[in-house]
């Protein structure tokens, strides 16, 4: 027999399950995420903080950024010291960029993000869009001016290199494991509703055979099953007083 | 063991027993696998990082190595290597070693601890620059190199258990959603257990009741095609079969008794009628009709997602505000920060008489589908706020929607509830209140680090919608719509005249609003990120205040209901409420204004049901002669008064006082009012009170 109450239980639990699966799979994933960047980041930021010892140096001894030549020799020196680094560029206070280990960027303006971060002149500071991810790092003169930011850029993909086979893994220990917890629940759903299931079963094969003994009346805190079988037996007196009620009506009824 | 099948208990404990067991071993299994596996996946980030550090140091000691200083004859290297130290959190030491392994300079460890490791069987790993693990340490060693020759090694030592520490946070996030999942498992299957089996079941046992008295007349209501829809059909086939039977007897009778020419069996067949008649009763209208009964868990589900949906705000709702571009000039930081919280209470305060007036008019459901649209567009204009001004908006549109869906909810259940489980059925509003409450605060901390604020504002006017889904199906029946009076201000003062009332709002009901709002939604969340704490931090305190209501109001009910003692509970909440608040008065830190909330969660777990249990007795003609609903409409617009001024009077005090001397000020005042409030219940009574009475 169908078990349709088993099966819309068990669809509740798996949806209960389902959803909390997928809500702490979201939470552990960005947690996942935001260690490994901040890891990165920090890496990164080891990088940076001697690019802006090395240029706030040479600021506090009263050279204009612009004029700092050698900060370019100094960013390419550093770049292939890590292989996913983009580029490393520094741009002024206004955001023009002045130099840039792609050349190609030297002139053009940083994204307004960036110069707002700079601007605020606190610690690492870092932004993200589809392609690339950026780390940076204010440059601050002698007097407490914000004259630019070192700013380095890794591919977005990166992290999603370093995590796919976490993930990967996680993912098809967690999918044996839904599948064993929704086996569970839907044997669990059965098991209780069969049960249930059955007794309504019998209770409606008795409605076929109504006992006949006559009910003198029903204890108030009598089961559902006592219940039913004081009501089985009185629709069955019901009938049959009835029946008896139209044999004697039409038993008067032909007489002349 | 044979369930029960009309009573909801035994098979909902089962249900939650293999929910349990479902849920809680999978994820357990999956959260300490993904801590290992994270571990392992992030070790070789985490050593990239040491030898990036050490990359960055080891440049200078080969300078000065090449320019004819001694590796172990440099000088201020401790002071040197302190700054890289501060700056990782992740570092637990730096050292320089000779090109054998004798520890030169170091920091943040003893050499003693570490040389034998340098020098013994792990040297050739160093050597190699692989990761080597000495106890708590992860040890990576960059070569000092030069003019091609090894002059020593640079190590640094990162902590082994950084990361998993790092993890364990997760941890904590995976126990609240586990946490929030069950309790939102017990709404789901509470309402599928109700709606598909003991509900429909419970009510067939009643139309049992009906035939064994010989009463035909009525049929289960039947509403599904599983084995219970199809039980149910089976019983009314037999209520049909013998009313059909009995209408044919009928009718037959009726053809003799008009027909026959012998007057004596005509008379006769009248007695045959008159005993058939007199033994069982059949429908009047022709036809057994089917009885419809509600249950008042069929609107819990729904009013739990709504609040849980409103509740997920509730951890950040003033750090949210804070961050706002458009400040108000003329209005100090904290004040305009509880502006918006104010208004989204003020709202409520005067929608819910009229919410409570339509609701009889219009039905529950109607009114709970109408207060959705303001809700909804309230939540979505919070995301896009960008002016505190907006934000005001927007809070008054989902305090607009919050009273007519709440109203439309507690009325749906107070046509539901029998009166001699007067306090247990409130219990039932409360109880689905507060568990929304726990969940929505708790999944909000965690939810607004993952997505922002913008974002948990729009996951709750999505899940406002799903609650909406669910009341569409609620049974509407146009014969229990009432043409009720909205409740005017004639009302209010005439329920005010009430000394008991009045005794019970202004020095209760309203100090509880009170230090609710200003407390727990205010002045706590503000405190709390003032000391550093994050908005997961400040979620799982408030959920100190949430469960311990939920914890308590179902047993204070049942106590409430046994005893009759409601006045003196409500007295007793007030007090242990007002001295809890005092608490931050000991001391800084997070742990008094843990203490503060418990208390207020005893508080409230105490008084939040009794003191609407209280009122059918306090004010029995008004009852009658105003609806109780509309009464219970009166005693939220009075409420929402305290739940008014909290935030704004806990602004007011925190220029001068600062957040604990606040929350001190606020506990004082509760104090205070609870001790006027237990002086006069003692002349409260019990049992209904009757003006005439009092009069005689």
């Amino acid at each position: 027999m169908t078990r349709f109450l088993a099966r819309k239980v068990a669809a509740t639990l798996l949806l209960i399950l389902f959803c909390t699966v997928a809500i702490t799979s979201f939470f552990t994933y960005s947690r996942l995420e935001s260690v490994l960047s901040s890891l990165v980041e920090s890496r990164y930021g080891v990088l940076l903080y001697s690019v802006k010892h090395d240029v706030e140096a040479r600021l506090n001894l009263g050279f204009p950024l612009k004029q700092l030549r050698s900060i370019q020799d100094g960013i390419d020196r550093e770049k292939p010291s890590e292989p996913d680094i983009l580029d490393i560029e520094v741009f002024d206070a206004r955001g023009e960029v002045l130099f840039d280990t792609d050349r190609g960027g030297i002139g053009t303006m940083a994204p307004v993000e960036w110069v707002r971060s700079a601007a605020a002149g606190g610690a690492l500071f870092s932004h993200g869009d589809d392609d690339a991810r950026a780390v940076g790092l204010p440059l601050i003169n002698s007097l407490g001016q914000v004259e630019g930011a070192v700013v380095l850029r890794y591919p977005a993909g990166y992290l999603d290199e370093q995590l796919s086979p976490v993930i990967a893994q996680l993912a098809k220990e967690g999918g044996l494991l839904l599948l064993a917890a929704a086996l569970a629940a839907l044997l669990g759903s059965y098991l209780l509703f069969r049960p249930v299931g059955d007794s309504l079963t019998a209770m409606e094969a008795i409605l076929d055979t109504p006992p006949e003994e006559r009910f003198a009346g029903l204890d108030p805190d009598a089961s559902f099953e006592e219940r039913f079988t004081a009501f089985a037996a009185k629709t069955r007196e019901a009938m049959d007083h009835m029946r008896d009620a139209a044999q004697d009506v039409e038993r008067l009824d032909r007489l002349l | 063991m044979a369930i029960r099948l009309d009573v909801t208990t035994p098979l909902l404990v089962r249900l939650m027993a293999l929910a349990v067991l479902v849920l809680v071993p999978a994820m357990a299994l999956l959260s300490f696998s993904s801590l290992d596996h994270f571990e392992r996946g992030l070790a070789p980030e985490f050593n990239r990082k040491a030898v990036a550090v050490g990359h960055d140091l080891s440049d200078d000691f080969e300078r000065a190595v090449a320019y004819g200083i001694p590796l172990d004859g440099l000088v201020g290297v401790q002071e040197f290597l302190a700054p890289a130290l501060e700056a990782n959190a992740e570092l637990r030491y730096i050292a320089v070693s000779d090109a054998v392994g004798k520890v030169l300079y170091i920091l943040g460890a003893a050499a003693g601890d570490l040389e034998p490791y340098y020098r013994g069987a792990d040297a050739e790993k160093i050597a190699a620059g692989q990761a080597v693990v000495f106890g708590d340490y992860v040890d990576v060693a960059v070569p000092l190199m030069v003019k091609g020759q090894l002059v020593g090694r640079l190590h640094v030592g990162m902590d082994a258990g950084y990361l998993r520490h790092r993890f364990a946070e997760m941890l904590t996030d995976v126990g609240v959603v586990m946490v929030v999942s069950l309790l939102l498992g017990f709404e789901i299957l509470l309402f599928v257990v109700v709606v598909n089996v003991s509900g429909p079941l419970g009510q067939a046992g009643r139309v049992f009741e009906r035939v064994e008295r010989g009463d035909f007349a009525h049929l289960a209501w039947v509403a599904s095609q599983d084995e219970v829809g199809r039980f149910l059909r089976r019983i009314n086939a037999s209520i049909r079969a013998a009313d059909d039977f009995f209408r044919r007897l009928m009718a037959y009778i009726d053809e003799v008794k008009s027909a026959h020419f012998e007057p004596s069996v005509v008379e006769q067949v009248a007695l045959i009628e008159a005993r058939v008649k007199f033994l069982f009763r059949f429908n009047a209208k022709g036809a057994p009709e089917p009885v419809f009964e509600r249950h008042a868990v069929d609107v819990r589900l729904a009013l739990f997602l709504f609040v849980f949906a409103e509740e997920l705000s509730r951890p950040f709702l003033p750090l949210f505000i804070r961050t706002l571009p458009g400040q108000v000039p003329w209005l100090f930081p904290e004040m305009a920060m509880a502006v918006p919280i104010a208004v989204f209470m003020a709202f409520i305060a005067v929608a819910s008489p009229w919410a409570g007036a339509i609701t009889e008019r219009l039905g529950s459901r109607r009114v709970f589908l109408v207060g959705l649209v303001p809700a909804v567009l309230g939540f979505v204009g919070a995301g896009l706020a960008s002016s505190v001004a907006e934000m005001v908006v927007a809070r008054a549109a989902t305090g607009f929607g919050y009273a007519l869906i709440t109203m439309a909810a507690q009325g749906y259940m107070a046509r539901s509830i029998r009166s001699r489980a007067r306090t247990q059925g409130l219990g039932l509003f409360v109880g689905a209140v507060l568990t929304a409450s726990v969940c929505g605060m708790a999944l909000g901390g965690v939810l607004v680090d993952r997505v922002g604020f913008e974002n948990v504002f729009f996951t709750a006017a999505g899940i406002a919608v799903v609650s909406g889904l669910l009341a569409h199906r609620l049974p509407d029946p146009p014969e229990e719509r009432r043409d009720v009076a909205t409740p005017g201000f004639g009302d209010l003062v005439e329920l005010l005249k009430n000394w008991r009332f009045s005794m019970l709002m202004v020095f209760a009901a309203m100090p509880a609003k009170l230090a609710l709002t200003g407390v727990v939604f205010f002045l706590v969340p503000l405190s709390m990120a003032d000391q550093g704490l994050g908005f997961g931090d400040i979620a799982r305190a408030l959920m100190v205040y949430a469960v311990t209501v939920v914890a308590l109001a179902p047993l204070v009910s049942r106590l409430a209901d046994r005893t009759g003692w409601r006045a003196g509970l409500v007295a007793l909440g007030g007090l242990i409420g007002g001295v809890g608040l005092l608490a931050p008065l000991i001391g800084p830190g997070p742990i008094p204004l843990l203490v503060a909330l418990l208390c207020l969660g005893v508080s409230q777990g105490l008084a939040a049901s009794t003191q609407l249990a209280v009122i059918p007795d306090i004010c029995w003609i008004e009852c009658r002669t105003m609806g109780q609903t509309n009464v219970f409409a009166q005693v939220r617009l009075l409420e929402r008064f305290g739940s008014v001024a909290g935030p704004l009077l806990a602004a007011a005090l925190v220029p001068f006082v600062g957040y604990s001397g606040a929350i001190a000020a606020l506990g004082t005042l509760v104090v205070a009012m609870a001790v006027i409030f237990a002086l006069a219940s003692l002349s409260f009574g019990s049992g209904p009170h009757i003006s005439s009475e009092e009069g005689a």
